[in-house]
C-alpha cells in the first residue's frame, strides 16, 4: 500500500489548528521546564516564541499563515486588557494611599524611560523611523503600534521593540529591583509595569497580586499618559 | 460563572471600542474599556464572582496571549538586523536603568512615609 505521507504532513502544518497547537505545546512546554528548573531564562514569552519560530521555519509555514490561525489568541488579548481593571480596583485603597508617590513616580520614571530611550537610539545612530517607533517602547503593545504610527514610526516593528523591552524587563528586573534591595512589592510592581508593560505585569503577578496590582497600575498609567502626551509632544519638538 | 464574566469582559471591550471610534481617538478600546470597569467596579463598590473569574483565568494566561503578537519578530528580521546593535544596546541600558530609577524612586517615597523601614 501506498501511504500519502507527504500529503497527510501538508494537511496538518496548514491545518487552521496547527498554529494555535505550536503555540499551546510551546508554552505548556516552557512552563514545565521552568518548573522544574527555575531557570529565569526560561522566560515563557520569549522561549515559546522562539520555539514556535522554529517550528515555522522547519515546516515552512509563513508568519502571515502563522498570524491568521492564532487569531483567536490575539482576540482575547483585549478582554485581558479590560481584565487588569479587577486586580486594579481589588488593590484600590492601597493605591489611593499611595497616590501622591504613584504619581510623581509616573511623571519622572516615564519622562526618564522614554527620553533615554531615544537619546540612546539617537547615540546609536538609528535612523529617524527607528527612534519614532522606539519612543513608545514602554507601553503595551496596543497602544505602543498606534502612537508609533502617529508620530512616524512603523506600528508592527513597534510591537516588536515593546515586546524586546518586556521580555529584557521580564528576564533581568526581578533580580536588579532585589540587587537594589527593592523589596516592597508596590515598588517591584511599578517598577515592572511601567518599563516592561504586560510582559513585566505578568511577572508581578507571579510575585503576588499586590505587586501584580501595581505593575497593572503602573502599565496603564504609563499606556495612558503615553498615548496622550508622546504625540503632543513629539509635535512641539521635531 | 466564566461565561458571564467573559462576556462583560467584553462589552466592555466593545464600548471601549466604540467610544474609541466616536471621540477618543489616541486610545485603544481595551484601554478605554479597562477604565470604563474600573469606573463601574467603583461604582459598585464590589467585584462580582464571575467579574473576578474570568479576569483571574484570563490573566492568568496573558504570556501565552502574546506569545503570537511575539511571533512577529521573523518578519522584521532584516530591518532589525540593519540595525541591531543600536535596538538592542538601546533597549538594554534604557529598560534597566529606568527599570532601576522607578523602583529606587518609589521605594524611597514609601520610606519617607515611613513605610518599609
Amino acid at each position: 500500500m501506498n501511504l500519502d505521507w507527504h500529503g497527510a504532513l501538508e494537511s496538518v502544518i496548514h491545518h487552521p489548528l496547527f498554529g494555535i497547537g505550536i503555540t499551546l505545546g510551546a508554552y505548556q512546554l516552557v512552563l514545565a521546564g521552568y518548573e522544574r528548573t527555575r531557570w529565569v531564562f526560561l522566560q515563557p514569552v520569549l522561549v515559546s516564541m522562539l520555539l514556535v519560530i522554529g517550528v515555522l521555519l522547519l515546516t515552512g509555514v509563513s508568519y502571515g499563515e502563522y498570524r491568521k490561525s492564532t487569531e483567536i489568541l490575539g482576540t482575547l488579548l483585549g478582554p485581558a486588557t479590560v481584565a487588569l481593571a479587577v486586580p486594579l480596583f481589588l488593590n484600590l485603597r492601597r493605591i489611593r494611599q499611595l497616590l501622591a508617590p504613584v504619581l510623581a513616580t509616573l511623571v519622572i520614571g516615564g519622562v526618564f524611560a522614554t527620553g533615554l530611550g531615544l537619546l540612546l537610539a539617537w547615540c546609536f545612530g538609528a535612523e529617524h523611523m527607528i527612534l519614532m517607533t522606539m519612543a513608545p517602547k514602554s507601553v503595551t503593545s496596543p497602544i505602543a503600534m498606534l502612537v508609533a504610527e502617529q508620530i512616524g514610526g512603523v506600528a508592527a516593528l513597534a510591537a516588536v521593540f515593546v515586546l524586546i523591552t518586556g521580555v529584557i524587563g521580564a528576564i533581568f528586573g526581578p533580580a536588579l529591583l532585589s540587587m537594589l534591595k527593592v523589596h516592597s512589592p508596590e515598588a517591584r510592581g511599578m517598577a515592572l509595569g511601567m518599563t516592561a508593560h504586560a510582559v513585566g505585569t505578568s511577572v508581578a503577578l507571579q510575585e503576588g497580586e499586590e505587586c501584580g496590582a501595581f505593575a497593572a497600575l503602573a502599565m496603564s498609567l504609563m499606556g495612558v499618559s503615553t498615548a496622550v502626551f508622546l504625540p503632543l509632544a513629539v509635535s512641539l519638538f521635531v | 460563572m466564566l461565561l458571564r464574566g467573559l462576556t462583560w469582559l467584553i462589552v466592555f471591550q466593545l464600548l471601549g471600542t466604540a467610544l474609541n471610534h466616536l471621540v477618543l481617538r489616541m486610545l485603544p478600546g481595551p484601554i478605554i474599556g479597562l477604565l470604563l470597569l474600573l469606573g463601574f467596579l467603583i461604582i459598585r463598590g464590589e467585584v462580582g464572582k464571575p467579574l473576578a473569574d474570568a479576569s483571574a483565568s484570563l490573566l492568568r494566561y496573558l504570556p501565552l496571549l502574546l506569545v503570537p503578537p511575539a511571533v512577529g519578530v521573523m518578519a522584521y528580521a532584516s530591518d532589525i538586523a540593519a540595525d541591531f546593535w543600536a535596538i538592542v544596546g538601546t533597549l538594554f541600558i534604557s529598560v534597566l536603568v529606568s527599570m532601576a530609577l522607578v523602583g529606587k524612586l518609589m521605594q524611597k517615597m514609601l520610606a519617607r512615609r515611613g513605610e518599609h523601614p
